[in-house]
């Protein structure tokens, strides 16, 4: 009886003392959803992460690394304020992390401001978020430096006019502004601009506004899932790739959707920052770990984004430690080959200077499966939306 | 003499928590927050009556009147409260003009669909409450021109505490009132209430304008201390988890509100942080053993433990 006592008590300190640890250890807190109808978001970050940490191992320069996972939900600021607010103040954080959607990463602006936190966002593709703070680092890409460069290379194919079909919520918005400045810049006209409720279901009366039109393209922007299955559906059934409407998206075609699409997306033209079909040594080393850890993970732009958010995490640690200010000064001039290809990071808006590939979906010969094929690089551009 | 004491417990339970969890301010003042959401839903279910899905538009409407006001007039924290307590109230008195005609499941609907409407209005209005990507740029004042906003939440967190004691103490007085008795027969006959004289329709209005300036309050209080309002603010989401909140503690009674917030927001919190991956499971189990044991919520513990006990004493 006693010695169960006594074992029980002894298992009960264990548990309550702090497990031994380097005496420097600096901990990075990622603030993302890992419940609820966006876990995706938060499910790939965290396998991405883990991913660079078992090739890098947990150290940095002199210090040991440790990320704390924070779920947010889905956009809610008040939750990802008070998380990033208990990481700072209680986790004693020095970096922070993840943020996938926009209004969750300007909430945590005035705190990082003046707790001088870096904070490298995973996600968040609104331009002006970085211009609220100078602690902002974003690893992912904006909706301009996707979309402008598409809209210039449709022009330079030939094509003149083009009909838009955005849904209708802040980066459809952004999206279609970013596509029309460009695309009109070029001396291209935009004849039917159409954005449509974010819970259309039935996209045909749009599909057969745009073939009406008889545009050279269609330029889309769809939240990822279902919807994009079902536009992609639509497109192909309304004969638009017969009556000579080609298809110009960016994220459509991501790679966790990808094969669900089914042969109907094969030819289907988009442009973007990352292709899991990246043909380099970087990005194989990359998924071959990936699928090692993690036998059923597909890598997709959210995990690339997360991986290099994980690389510019190492190298600040390394080069200042806890100290924020100079941290983001060494980030500035960083450059390093991604899984996505070079990258380099832009001083001023603290975005990713990285190429936007023109890629098609086609099915792979070796493994039968739908891929981004990237046939050309049209532009190495950096945040192009930061002045609008 | 519960009904005495239980306040000045929660009360200082408020306080207790604010030594035992010392970084943790600004989860404790989120609950502040959701438990003023909740009274004001309370007082419209759990006292009136009307079945609603739709608090959050009076919550959101506040928010955005709180942001908006602090940005471009004055950004006086109590200023902005009775700001954006006139911007419920209003929302609510215009839109129960309509809804409070239908009853039941249409009533619900209705309510859900001011709410919707809202979220959307927000959405398109981008230049004004800057759509998706929330409204941003509110820098508070001190609170009465004393206290600054500062980083661990300590203000936010005796801010939050000094609105919900005195929408607590306000809705006691109310509901000991005659218009909260009347109420109360309402919810209970409102058949018996209009055989007797009263005008139900209109009451029912009163109650719900009352209960979207509280809603409006508690928004306005989100706005100051997050300094961002976004459009889930409005969001279906947000009105149903005050009203599982409301249903975990117990209907029609105050305390059963708070401690319905305390309960589920604490449960949240505990299962997220230590799995952050699966803590939904716990949420539902917590809600479905409180609707089956102990169908009047959680303040029903007392009765139910005490006719447990009579049981075994009979048996």
């Amino acid at each position: 009886m006693t010695r169960a006592i006594r074992a029980a008590l002894v298992a009960v300190t264990a548990t309550l003392l702090p497990a031994a640890s380097p005496a420097d250890t600096i901990k990075v807190g990622v603030v993302a959803p890992f419940s609820g109808p966006f876990a995706i978001y938060g499910k790939q970050y965290q396998e991405a992460v883990e991913t660079y940490v078992a090739q890098h191992g947990t150290t940095a320069g002199e210090h040991e690394i440790e990320f704390i996972y924070k779920d947010v939900g889905g956009p809610n600021p008040d939750q990802s304020r008070a998380l990033a607010q208990e990481l700072l103040i209680r986790d004693q954080v020095d970096y922070l992390a993840g943020f996938t959607f926009t209004p969750n990463a300007l909430a945590v602006g005035p705190l990082i401001e003046q707790s001088q936190t870096p904070t490298v966002i995973f996600n968040a593709a609104t331009s002006s978020i970085n211009k609220e703070s100078e602690f902002y680092l974003r690893t992912s890409y904006t909706l301009w430096q996707v979309s402008a460069p598409l809209a210039e290379w449709a022009y330079d194919q030939g094509m003149r006019t083009v009909a838009t079909t955005v849904t209708d919520y802040g980066p459809g918005i952004d999206a279609e502004n970013a596509f029309k400045a460009a695309f009109e810049a070029k001396g291209g006209e935009v004849v039917d601009a159409i954005r449509m409720p974010l819970a259309t279901t039935d996209f045909t009366p749009f599909i057969q506004r745009v073939r009406d039109a008889a545009p050279d393209a269609v330029f889309t922007f769809l939240p990822g899932g279902p919807p994009t299955f079902t536009y992609t559906k639509t497109y192909n059934e309304n004969g638009l790739a017969e009556a000579g409407i080609k298809f110009l998206g960016t994220a459509e075609t991501e790679e966790v959707n990808l094969q669900g699409l089914g042969d109907a997306a094969i030819g289907l033209t988009t442009a973007y920052h990352y292709s899991g079909a990246h043909d380099s040594d970087e990005n194989r080393a990359f998924q071959a770990k990936l699928t090692e850890l993690f036998p059923d993970a597909i890598a997709n732009w959210a995990s690339v984004g997360a991986y290099d958010g994980t690389h510019l995490i190492y190298q600040m640690v390394a080069a200042a430690g806890t100290d924020g200010p100079a941290a983001v000064e060494a980030a500035k001039t960083l450059e390093w080959e991604s899984p996505r290809g070079p990258v380099k990071m832009d001083p001023e808006t603290r975005t990713l200077i990285q190429n936007v590939y023109i890629r098609e979906v086609a099915r792979d010969e070796a493994t039968g499966q739908l891929v981004n094929r990237e046939t050309g690089v049209i532009a190495t551009v950096g945040d192009l939306g930061w002045d609008k | 003499m519960m009904n005495r004491i239980a306040p000045f417990a929660l009360l200082a339970l408020a306080v207790a928590l604010y030594f035992a969890l010392p970084y943790n301010l600004a989860f404790l003042t989120r609950i502040l927050i959701m438990a003023v959401l909740v009274l004001s839903l309370d007082l419209v279910l759990g006292f009136a009556g009307i079945a609603t899905l739709g608090q959050a538009a009076f919550y959101g409407a506040g928010a955005y009147a709180a942001g908006l006001f602090a940005i471009h007039a004055w950004a006086d924290p109590i200023a902005g409260l009775v700001v954006a307590g006139v911007a419920g109230a209003v929302l609510a008195f215009i839109s129960g003009l309509i809804v409070l005609r239908a009853h039941g499941l249409t009533l619900i609907m209705l309510t859900i669909a001011v709410a919707a409407i809202c979220h959307e209005i927000a959405n398109k209005a981008r230049d004004v409450t800057g759509g998706a990507d929330g409204l941003r740029g509110i820098r508070m004042e001190p609170v009465l021109g004393l206290f600054e906003f500062d980083f661990v939440g300590q203000t936010g967190f005796w801010y939050a505490l000094a609105v919900l004691a005195a929408v607590f103490t306000f809705l006691t007085l109310l509901t000991r009132a005659p218009f909260g008795l009347s109420l109360r027969g309402i919810h209970e006959s409102p058949e018996r209430m209009a055989a007797i004289g009263t005008s139900v329709y209109w009451r029912r209005v009163a109650a719900y304008t009352l209960g979207g300036a509280i809603a409006g309050v508690a928004g306005a209080l989100s706005a100051q201390v997050t300094q961002l309002v976004s459009l889930e603010s409005f969001s279906f989401t947000l009105s149903a988890e005050a009203l599982i909140m409301l249903i975990l503690g117990g209907t029609g009674r105050l305390y059963g509100a708070v401690l319905g917030t305390l309960v589920f927001m604490f449960v949240h919190h505990w299962a997220a942080a230590n799995d952050p991956f699966n803590w939904l499971f716990v949420i539902g189990a917590l809600v479905l053993a409180v609707v089956f044991f102990l169908p009047r919520g959680l303040v029903a513990v007392p009765t139910a433990l005490k006719r447990l006990g009579g049981q075994n004493a009979g048996s």
